[in-house]
């Protein structure tokens, strides 16, 4: 190769790189990191990136150049110059990627035990996962439809689902773990922010999926004592609105006194009416029936998709709390 | 170079009568698929009445036996099994009229025909139309996705159309093209008359389209279309509409398709080279292809397993993958992606073998390096087979697997790589001619590149953990499937129709299709790298309403994607019919495809080539790869 060509090579690599560096640094591409790990996932992801800006670089500057350079003419039929290999250069294109995968796969090892190191004292938490809610169980005994964890200390999260696979996520902390029935499942994560985050589903668990939403609210050490103190923020609201948000019902349903609108369920204000139609005794009863046993009568229009666990599940005292609540704000 | 329409004018005299209704085509099918139908019906019926099991009529247990008994029902009719049950039964052999062999006229294509370049074109043609509907799905739910909320979906339609799109474009486009292409192409470059088995090749192609109609009648049925994605996990696919059985069962009838024609591949490329074609003179396609099929054969009953026994938990009630019954949850992941895995790979292999030959073609240089080309694509194949469970690094899994996964996922960059810097090398002081399946080539290489170093992101745990199941997948197998195979598909049949048609395409419609498909690939996939590390997940029809400018954009830009494929139609249907005729070797390429008419002679060479040299020797003074007419010597083993 001559001089010249590598000088040009050279200058086109450079220049794909800044404009790759460009983008990667101009975009955030990642969330806040909220935790430990995720701050250790995010320098995973910038040491690949870094690499990646490098072989990339090389590869269009080779092909812009190529472009450039080796264009043949309309009229040109000649062939180019009957080169069959290079034994030293095959040799380099099979040891330098070798080398820095091995590099990639060294950092990635050693971040992921790091990340799955809980200490010697963490807060456990259970996690349990059921189309289309989580519900999270304190040492305590105490239960919540959304998580909340204290900064600056271990949790581990004791994650397992009732009915299919779903996938807990805080894109801010990173870290993830499908939700597997039968399976327990742990996920450590060490906040380093105080706030609130998203809990998302991330594996396609039916039809309110999209749906499949909580939150997560990090506080300071002692913020957390004083909230675990006061049996966590009492919710605002009838008893039964708390059963309701703990068992995810406005995933499916819409209820205006609850302010959920999902549209996969009947739309739990015309409760009155439905159980007109239906003849299927009082109003309680039929709503009653309706959650124990979501297949004894369906409303017209909508599939029968309901998980059939909420009777078991759902203790008898808060089960008549959500049933007045229902039939209280429907008309 | 006459058109190969008029071209025979020794085709059998159609049969009248009677003879019709029992010949082996459509009439035939019309009252043998009932008959299968009915057979379907009664079986279970009738042992359920003698069984004295109630219910009698059982939907989900009908319906599973119907889409075994009703597809063979088409198969018997169409003429699919008629030499073996003739053969089978006995009766004195009838000597091959070639009738069923070539295409004569255009109703040729739409019988079973045994002629490996007629299978070719109706692979080809087939898998189009596919793509096409497959396409369509898409585009459907990113009008869904231009605005969060729900707009023109309930969540179960949502479902269904994503799960369909993968399915259709995977088991019925990506797959099934490479193979119609292969089909063409292999017998041709190896210097054969045809594939080994050319009725096996034409039962193989026969089963693509009941595949392809069971799919999409499955999205239509009472109750409801498989909703739980195309990788239809356990426990929830059990729990699915009618529609998962008419998924599971159309998996099966494409999977067995895949295996017949890479059985047929492997005994053609290994006992139907013409002498002298050692394997070290094998085109790459060849290469390609040959380790392609061993990835068939050996992965694929893995997912026939997986949905056979994922049905056999819905219909029989049986707990593989039940937890409540003891079975194994996890289970279905890991036989799903030992083959899903390296489904991928098949997904690619035979593109890298196209891209091997345009890029050499077209540069006017041998390939660099094709030994560790040939040997590249061996590691891949071995490779392949050891990182299934990267799939699953959040799922739970064995925790010690994640960190062998990661490392075997990553030692696959390198054989990668070497094909990449090959083909750079192949281009480097060349004479690149700028036509159409280059231009493919090179949006391959550029595009592969980026899908190959996310897949390092993904390959790391740390890193997959934070972006599995988020948008950063659908974008990174995009740039694999899309900026790979799609983009190698255009190409290969870019650089084959001449060869298949006998006429040349238009140029300045194929560039336009390239850089329409190009611009509009990257502005629609390239933007869910970020919102998916941001934290939207894969398979919602609703988000945060924070993703509602990004997903707009992506949806606008993607039916710009759709639409630069009417260009393509356009320019295909048009060239076919009335583009200039193609000379037999427009590209003045070395292999031996070319150095016969456009298209071939019905049984592809007049004379038998010798092939006495390497298939890329541009440049080498005097070099010729294969010479005809030469007295055959006798056959003697080569190294």
């Amino acid at each position: 190769m001559r001089r010249g060509s590598l000088i040009q090579l050279t200058a086109i690599a450079l220049v794909a790189g800044a404009i790759t560096t460009a983008v990667a640094l101009a975009v955030p591409w990642l969330p806040v990191d909220a935790g430990q790990e995720a701050s250790r996932i995010q320098f995973v992801f910038w040491f690949v990136t870094a690499i990646c800006i490098g072989v990339f670089s090389v590869v269009v500057a080779v092909l812009v150049y190529s472009v450039w350079k080796f264009r043949a003419g309309p009229d040109d039929d000649s062939d180019g110059p009957p080169v069959h290999g290079h034994t030293g250069i095959e040799i380099a294109w099979t040891a330098v990627p070798a080398v820095l995968v091995t590099a990639i796969s060294i950092v990635s090892a050693i971040v992921l035990a790091q990340n799955g190191d809980a200490g010697s004292n963490p807060l456990v938490i259970k996690v349990t996962a059921q189309q289309f809610a989580w519900s999270f169980t304190y040492p305590d005994g105490k239960t919540y439809g959304s998580l909340t964890i204290p900064k600056g200390r271990h949790t581990k999260l004791d994650i397992t689902a009732n009915d299919v696979i779903h996938s807990f996520w805080v894109p801010q902390l990173s870290q993830k773990q499908d939700a597997v029935p039968g399976q327990h499942n742990f996920l450590v994560v060490t906040p380093t922010r105080t706030g609130t985050f998203p809990v998302i589903c991330t594996e396609l668990c039916g039809l309110g999926h999209s749906l499949m939403r909580s939150h997560v609210t990090i506080l300071s050490a002692a913020e957390f004592v004083k909230w675990q103190k006061g049996g966590g923020q009492a919710a605002a609201g009838p008893p039964g609105l708390s059963v309701y948000r703990q068992n995810g019902c406005g995933g499916c349903h819409t209820f205006r006194p609850a302010g959920s609108n999902g549209k996969i369920g009947p739309d739990l204000d015309n409760l009155k009416q439905f159980a007109a139609q239906a003849h299927r005794g009082p109003l309680t009863a039929f709503i009653k029936e309706s959650i124990a046993k979501p297949a004894a009568y369906l409303q017209p229009g909508y599939p029968n998709v309901m998980p059939p666990t909420y009777g078991a599940q759902i203790p008898a005292d808060k089960l008549a709390q959500l049933v007045q609540y229902l039939a209280g704000g429907s008309r | 170079m006459t058109d190969h329409h008029d071209h025979h004018d020794d085709a059998p005299l159609a049969p009248s009568g009677l003879r019709r209704l029992t010949a082996p085509g459509w009439l035939r099918v019309l009252w043998v698929t009932p008959i299968f139908f009915g057979i379907g019906i009664g079986l279970p019926v009738l042992i359920r009445w003698l069984a004295a099991w109630h219910p009698i009529w059982k939907g989900s247990v009908l319906v599973t036996v119907e889409l075994v008994t009703t597809p063979i029902g088409f198969l018997v009719g169409i003429g699919g099994f008629d030499y073996w049950a003739h053969y089978a039964s006995g009766r004195a052999t009838r000597a091959e009229d070639h009738s069923g062999h070539g295409a004569r006229s255009w109703r040729d294509y739409f019988r079973v025909n045994t002629d490996h370049k007629v299978i070719g074109i109706q692979y080809v043609v087939t898998t189009i139309i596919f793509f096409c509907i497959g396409g369509l799905f898409a585009m459907l739910f990113r009008a869904e996705l231009a605005q969060p909320g729900d707009q023109y979906f309930n969540p179960q339609t949502y479902n269904v159309l994503v799960s369909n799109h993968a399915a259709l474009m995977i088991f019925l486009f990506v797959i099934p093209a490479f193979a119609g292409l292969g089909n063409y192409v292999i017998p041709l470059m190896i210097g054969a008359a045809d594939m080994a088995f050319p009725r096996l090749n034409a039962l193989s192609f026969w089963l693509l389209p009941i595949a392809g109609v069971m799919l999409l009648t499955g999205m239509v049925v009472p109750g409801g279309g498989p909703s739980a994605g195309w990788t239809c996990y356990a426990p929830l696919c059990s729990h699915q509409p009618l529609g998962q059985v008419f998924f599971n069962m159309g998996v099966q009838w494409a999977g067995a398709s895949s295996i017949m024609t890479a059985l047929n591949f492997l005994v053609t490329i290994i006992t139907m080279r013409a002498p002298g074609m050692t394997f070290w003179r094998m085109p790459l396609l060849v290469w390609a292809n040959f380790t392609t099929s061993m990835l068939v054969v050996i992965a694929t009953p893995f997912i026939a397993g997986s949905q056979f026994f994922v049905m056999f938990d819905r219909v029989l009630h049986t707990n593989f993958f039940e937890h409540g019954g003891g079975g194994y949850v996890l289970g279905y992941q890991h036989i799903f992606w030992f083959y899903s895995h390296p489904a991928v790979y098949i997904m690619m292999l035979p593109g890298f073998g196209i891209i091997s030959e345009v890029i050499a073609v077209m540069s006017r240089k041998p390939i660099f390096g094709y030994r560790l080309m040939a040997l590249s694509l061996m590691a891949i194949l071995v490779l392949g087979f050891s990182v299934w469970a990267h799939h699953m690094f959040v799922a739970g899994m064995a925790g010690w697997l994640r960190v062998p996964m990661m490392v075997t996922s990553m030692v696959i960059a390198v054989p990668t790589g070497i094909k990449i810097f090959s083909w750079l090398a192949t281009m480097w002081e060349g004479r690149i001619r700028f036509s159409t399946p280059m231009l493919f080539a090179l949006g391959f290489l550029s595009m592969f590149v980026i899908g190959g170093l996310s897949g390092i992101y993904l390959a790391s745990v740390p890193i997959d953990i934070h972006a599995s199941d988020t948008y950063f997948i659908v974008a990174h197998i995009h740039y694999v499937l899309f900026g790979g195979s799609v983009f190698t598909i255009f190409c290969g049949i870019y650089y084959w129709f001449p060869k298949m048609t006998g006429r040349m395409y238009d140029e300045r419609l194929g560039k336009l299709h390239f850089w329409l498909t190009f611009v509009g690939f990257n502005l629609t996939f390239f933007p869910m790298h970020y919102i998916g590390l941001q934290g939207m997940p894969r398979r919602v029809a609703d988000y945060a309403g924070r993703f509602a400018d990004i997903n707009l954009f992506i949806s606008i830009a993607s039916f710009g994607l759709g639409a630069s494929t009417l260009v393509f139609l356009y320019n295909m249907i048009r060239s076919w019919a009335h583009g200039p005729l193609a000379a037999g070797n427009p590209w003045r390429a070395m292999t031996l495809e070319w150095q016969v008419s456009s298209p071939p002679p019905i049984f592809n060479f007049d004379e038998l080539p010798q092939v006495v040299g390497n298939p890329y020797e541009y440049g080498v003074p005097g070099a010729r790869h294969a010479i005809f007419g030469a007295p055959v010597p006798e056959p003697v083993a080569t190294e």
